[in-house]
């Protein structure tokens, strides 16, 4: 079974989204796989029938004259509103022109004393920021869709080895969970535009979604603790992986987890 | 540099907001379409749609000709319903429920349905009832029912739904591959009743 197709590129496939590269290997295995040409077949025939029937409500005729009128009403109040609205061209013009002259005197200053500090500071700000809301969205997103894993199991002597030739990095799970701590199972998904493994474990009755991916940039976030949209996210980083959990559970609770994964990551540091 | 310019500035919006009549009335079957799907009811989805216009129209000077104005405007009814009562109820309904299945289940929090192992016929049977298929749609979060309309239904590629729903491109891919894979397992339930995945769950609000 580790040889076949994963669902999800099957599902890029229907779509029509693998680059060329991608297209071309799994072309090559459905030549030679029938289970996997058989639910390419049936990702494509399910596009197709979502796609009828999801066209399912018209509007009511009345409605359409209503909003058709509504467009045209509000398309002249919004001219009329306009030509009002518009200033005398040469003050406006003026005041324009000291404003950006301003601005611009301002802002020159501002970038020759801040620029190169700032300018780093905000790319590792916007970039960890950018990867705690796609692992938080992630998360909701696995909880929402109550979807079965890809693979179920608490063995983690099954679930490493099912992502050996589907991600280009590998990594620990440990042996010893917390109390009440429990593997679920994991997905094989997509962070920050790159293959990742999704491993799902419970606290209880709380979930927790741990991201891990290889390393791209040479900047360290280091341990990152902190919370979006009523989440807590917890974060390390080894020499070659990020690895990144997201919960409801207390902090405490999902440091400790992360804490038990970190050390288990330390037989793949180089 | 020109004499008058205010006339000049007149005359381009003009055509801006008869622009906006000749852009969005031809989407407004597809509006309605997916806001009936994320509502669930006519009323709301007509309200929904009437404030989505009203808020492209006064948003449309921000709106950059050449750029897609569908993905623009579906952005705009995908956050309005997000804020909208029913919106906002769905959110509720979804995190109540969520609590209440991990509840039900005990520990196993996944269904032991991993693997597929249909034929070919099998699948072309699933997919030919029509109103299964639906009643499969109407089963899934609202989250995957949305990315799954896009996709499937308003044929947006993966850039453009990530532009709608303000998401990455990877968030998209992992979306709309949960979405099938519910509609799948909600298909396979239908057919065996006596056999539920657990994957299927009413979202009502």
């Amino acid at each position: 079974m580790s040889d076949h197709l994963n669902p999800a590129l099957l599902s890029v496939l229907a779509d029509g989204e693998l680059s060329p590269a991608q297209l071309a290997a799994t072309n090559e295995h459905l030549a030679q796989c029938a289970s996997c040409t058989s639910n390419a077949l049936f990702q494509s025939l399910l596009k197709s029938a979502t796609a009828k029937a999801g066209q399912r409500y018209a509007p009511p005729a009345q409605s359409q004259d209503r909003l058709a009128r509504l467009a045209k009403e509000q398309s002249s109040l919004l001219e009329l509103s306009t030509l009002r609205e518009s200033p005398h061209p040469l003050r406006a013009l003026g005041i324009a022109g000291w404003a950006a002259a301003a601005a611009l005197l301002l802002a020159c200053g501002s970038i020759i004393v801040f620029e190169r500090d700032a300018h780093q500071a905000a790319i590792i700000s916007s970039e960890s920021a950018a990867l705690v809301t796609e692992a938080c969205d992630q998360h909701i997103a696995t909880l929402a869709g109550n979807a079965p894993p890809q693979v179920i199991s608490t063995d983690r002597h099954t679930v490493k080895p099912w992502f050996q030739g589907r991600i280009p990095f590998s990594f620990n799970l440990p042996e010893n969970l917390p109390a009440d701590t429990r593997l679920e199972g994991a997905d094989l998904t997509y962070l920050h535009n790159q293959p990742a493994a999704l491993l799902l474990y419970s606290i209880g009755k709380h979930r927790v979604s741990v991201f891990v991916l290889q390393r791209t940039s040479g900047d360290s976030n280091g341990a990152v603790s902190a919370e979006h949209a009523g989440f807590h996210v917890s974060s390390f980083s080894t020499h070659d992986l990020d690895v990144v959990a997201v919960s409801d559970i207390d902090p405490i609770r999902l440091s400790g987890l992360v804490t038990v994964i970190e050390q288990s990551q330390d037989g793949v540091r180089k | 540099m020109t004499l008058l310019p205010w006339k000049r500035a007149v005359r381009s919006s003009g055509p801006q907001t008869s622009a906006f009549e000749a852009l969005a009335m031809p989407l407004l079957p597809s509006l309605y379409n997916v806001a009936f799907w994320l509502s669930r009811n006519a009323a709301d989805a007509e309200d929904l749609v009437q404030e989505t216009f009203l808020k492209a129209l006064r948003g449309f000077s921000s709106f950059e000709p050449g750029s897609n104005f569908k993905a623009w405007i579906f952005r705009i009814l995908r956050n309005t319903f997000l804020t909208s009562r029913t919106g906002l109820a769905a959110q509720r309904t979804l995190s109540l429920e969520d609590e209440l299945t991990g509840e039900n289940e005990g520990p196993a929090l996944y269904p032991e349905a991993a693997i597929d192992r249909q034929t070919p016929e099998m699948n072309l049977m699933l997919l030919s009832d029509r109103a299964a298929l639906q009643a499969a749609m109407e089963t899934l979060a609202p989250s995957l029912l949305e990315v799954i309309l896009l996709a499937d239904v308003e044929e947006l590629k993966y850039k453009e739904i990530a532009a709608v729903l303000d998401v990455p491109i990877g968030t998209v891919m992992s979306r709309i591959a949960r979405a099938r894979a519910g509609l799948r397992a909600a298909l396979q339930a239908s057919m065996n009743p006596s056999k539920p995945t657990g994957t299927s769950r009413e979202v009502r609000a």
